[in-house]
């Protein structure tokens, strides 16, 4: 029979001072975290991000916590400390990193998460979907779930975007621990899965976006494949026809109740067809996933692979058909376009930038070596689970099929996470359970993980230079927005720019970057920025912001001096007024 | 004996929560309160009474369907009346508690024969 959780840790109602301790040392260092993240002084100047600005505090907060998650784990001869402290101090991990950035300010980080609560507001505003606006309208059943939300919980849209990591990173951990369970029946290995997916999450995907939403769907589809809808698997008859096929038919459902496995078939076949119309990459994750699965015997319903594939071709013939009119599947496949667009273009800047990016990638790579050793101690140990193994790298099939602008190498990494994740584990942990870590073991687990949690604060608020925006710039931005009349050009400077939340369909958007092809020497640059503003018959609005100037220079577009020159020379043109500015920013207004 | 007699209390609090909760949701609540009523009328509740059709005894595998069934079919409810034009957030509150009554009446009728 399937289940997950069987013994992961006690539930007794009497809690040990151990275990007193460590929920007080999690309390005590979220408490020193909170502190020393609301201290730092926006906005971030360093190349680093916010692991240069914060203080020591906050590092001895994660050391702290690390050290009672830890000795909570290592708990007794029984197992580890009891379910609530390790709940509570798993708790505390996702808001000491994911919650690091709300701690620090009250505006959400990054430009995408206020592009989402804009389609949000635009689809609340029509009450009905065309796909002709662009891509998100082909896909948009996140956006949908997103304005209903907003509309009857009264949110403030910007506080649920600010805390979107936190619940995100929650959700997903809930979907890890149920389908670990299927994987392991090691408790202390199930918590460590969790701990290690935190620590190696730098890939910043949780924020409030159809790719967060999709990506817990997928897990819990994963938790149905792997437990109720799993297939026990057969003896191997050889490659011969008549061998598979006897192989195939010889599989027998893990999950003897049929009316369980009905209500998990059921489920999935819910699940399946919301994936598909929320997100564009996910469907295709776990179309490659669960085929693969099933092709090794190890998934009951033979045929899912098939109905996910036919969900999947009539979303994109019909709904999403729009946009596949003009941007067709494989238009940026190749495994040299995708290297070149997720690793070359992106090895570029200023030193401390090419830094993070390199301990980005040191990460990782450390969490993969990490994950293979593990995979071989698990063979030589003869209890090596294939489908973790699989789980693992099969996402690295859909690495040369799409350069997805850039993120697929991110995508791909964070959707093996979890397995390797729960591979990297069986090295952390080698014995098989029962067995306690030793106190100088527990020693090492402390400091190995304090390291892992300095790069993935490092590697996720890396760019936090011109991700995190000063309030100066949200006020600019809204000014900007106010100020130009429906139809006219908004135009900034570059990517990220906090804009669209609350306008999304009333104006031409436009960064100088794309509009100079990243050339914004004001020779170039200024010009075809000008007469692009002239030429728009209700003028434009354009943004010089803090940020966006660090933006371009720290990923190496632009030198520091040229955005001014170009700010200079497009302000003494005809027609053209400062219509705003503080501190950090300046908007002028360009007459048609 | 009708199988809304039979059926345990549990199911007939979700049935009759999910009532009022919608009914508060409609009316409007003061923001938190309002907050905590629509997330529960729109996702736990539905979540829940979904959930407990499938033989699950298992709690966090439990859990985890209360969340993923009821995020996933308010998108379902929602997506579907943005196509069909007849969006808005109280015909979602509306759909999502007529989905859970019926889920507890579905219910009901399991607890009555078993």
């Amino acid at each position: 029979m399937t289940s997950t959780l069987d013994t992961p840790s006690r539930m007794d109602l009497r809690w040990k001072p151990r275990d007193l301790w460590c929920a007080l040392a999690g309390a005590g260092s979220l408490a020193l975290v909170v502190w020393a993240a609301s201290t730092v002084a926006l906005p971030v100047t360093s190349d680093l991000g916010l692991v240069a600005a914060l203080p020591f505090p906050f590092w001895a907060g994660v050391l702290i916590l690390n050290a009672a998650f830890f000795v909570a784990l290592r708990g007794d001869t029984e197992g580890p400390a009891s379910r609530p402290v390790m709940i509570w101090l798993v708790a505390v991990l996702v808001l000491v990193l994911f919650g690091t950035a709300a701690f620090v300010t009250d505006v959400p980080r990054g430009e995408v998460a206020f592009r989402h609560l804009g389609i949000a507001n635009a689809l609340s505003g029509m009450q009905q979907i065309d796909p002709n606006i662009d891509a998100y309208f082909n896909w948009p059943g996140f956006f949908a779930l997103l304005a209903t939300v907003l509309g009857a919980t009264g949110l403030d849209p910007v506080t649920l975007a600010l805390w979107a990591p936190v619940l995100n990173v929650s959700l997903w951990l809930v979907a890890i621990a149920v389908l670990t369970g299927y994987l392991t029946r090691d408790p202390r290995r199930r918590w460590l899965v969790l701990w290690l997916f935190c620590l190696g999450n730098w890939q910043d995907q949780d924020y409030l976006s159809p790719q967060a939403f999709g990506f817990f769907l997928y897990l819990v589809v994963l938790a149905m494949v792997l437990g109720p809808l799993a297939a026990k698997p057969a003896t191997f008859h050889g490659f011969r026809p008549a061998g598979l096929g006897q192989w195939w038919r010889e599989r027998t459902p893990a999950e003897p109740r049929t009316g369980f496995r009905l209500a998990a078939l059921v489920v999935t076949l819910l699940l399946i067809p919301v994936i598909t119309a929320s997100h564009q990459l996910t469907p295709f994750m776990l179309l490659v996933v669960i085929t693969v699965l099933t092709l090794s015997g190890r998934v009951w319903p033979g045929r899912l692979p098939l109905i996910a594939g036919l969900v999947l071709v009539l979303w994109l013939l019909y709904p999403a058909s729009t946009y596949l009119a003009g941007h067709p599947l494989l238009e940026n496949a190749g495994l040299q376009i995708a290297a070149e667009a997720n690793v070359v273009d992106r090895v570029n800047g200023t030193a401390g930038h090419l830094l993070v990016v390199q301990l980005r990638v040191g990460l990782t790579v450390l969490l993969w070596a990490l994950a293979a050793l593990g995979a071989v101690l698990e063979w030589r140990k003869r209890r090596l689970d294939l489908r973790i193994v699989l789980l693992a790298a099969t996402p690295l099939l859909l690495f040369p099929a799409q350069a997805y602008g850039g993120e697929m190498l991110i995508r791909v990494s964070l959707f093996a996470l979890p397995f390797v994740a729960l591979l990297a584990s069986s090295v952390l942990l080698p014995g098989d359970g029962s067995v306690r870590p030793s106190a100088r073991a527990v020693g090492a687990l402390v400091l190995t993980c304090f390291l892992l949690a300095v790069l993935t604060v490092t590697g996720r608020f890396g760019n936090a230079q011109y991700d995190v925006f000063t309030r100066s710039e949200i006020d600019a931005v809204a000014a900007a927005e106010q100020l130009a009349p429906p139809g006219s050009s908004v135009i900034s400077a570059a990517h990220p720019t906090p804009w669209r939340s609350q306008s999304y369909l009333e104006h031409r958007y436009r960064t100088m970057d794309d509009l100079c092809r990243e050339d914004l020497s004001p020779q170039t640059c200024g010009p075809i920025v000008y007469n692009y503003a002239r030429h728009n018959p209700g003028g434009a609005h354009l943004i010089f912001m803090r940020s966006t100037e660090a933006s371009v220079v720290l990923q190496g577009d632009n030198s520091p001096g040229e955005f001014t020159e170009l700010e200079e020379w497009i302000s003494m043109q005809n027609g053209v007024q400062l219509a705003f500015s503080n501190t950090d920013a300046r908007v002028y207004r360009v007459a048609p | 004996m009708s199988a809304m007699t039979l059926a345990k209390r549990p199911t007939i609090i979700l049935g009759l929560a999910a009532v009022v909760l919608a009914l508060l949701t409609l009316v409007g609540l003061p923001t938190p309160l309002q907050t905590v009523a629509a997330v529960a009328v729109l996702i736990l509740l539905p979540g829940r009474a979904l959930a407990q059709l499938t033989p699950v005894t298992d709690l966090a595998l439990g859990t985890l369907l209360v969340l993923a069934l009821g995020l996933a079919t308010l998108t379902a409810v929602s997506t579907a009346m943005f196509y069909l034009a007849v969006w808005s957030w109280q015909a979602c509150v509306i759909s999502m508690g007529v989905i859970t009554i019926l889920a507890c009446i579905a219910r009901a009728r399991q607890e009555a024969a078993s």
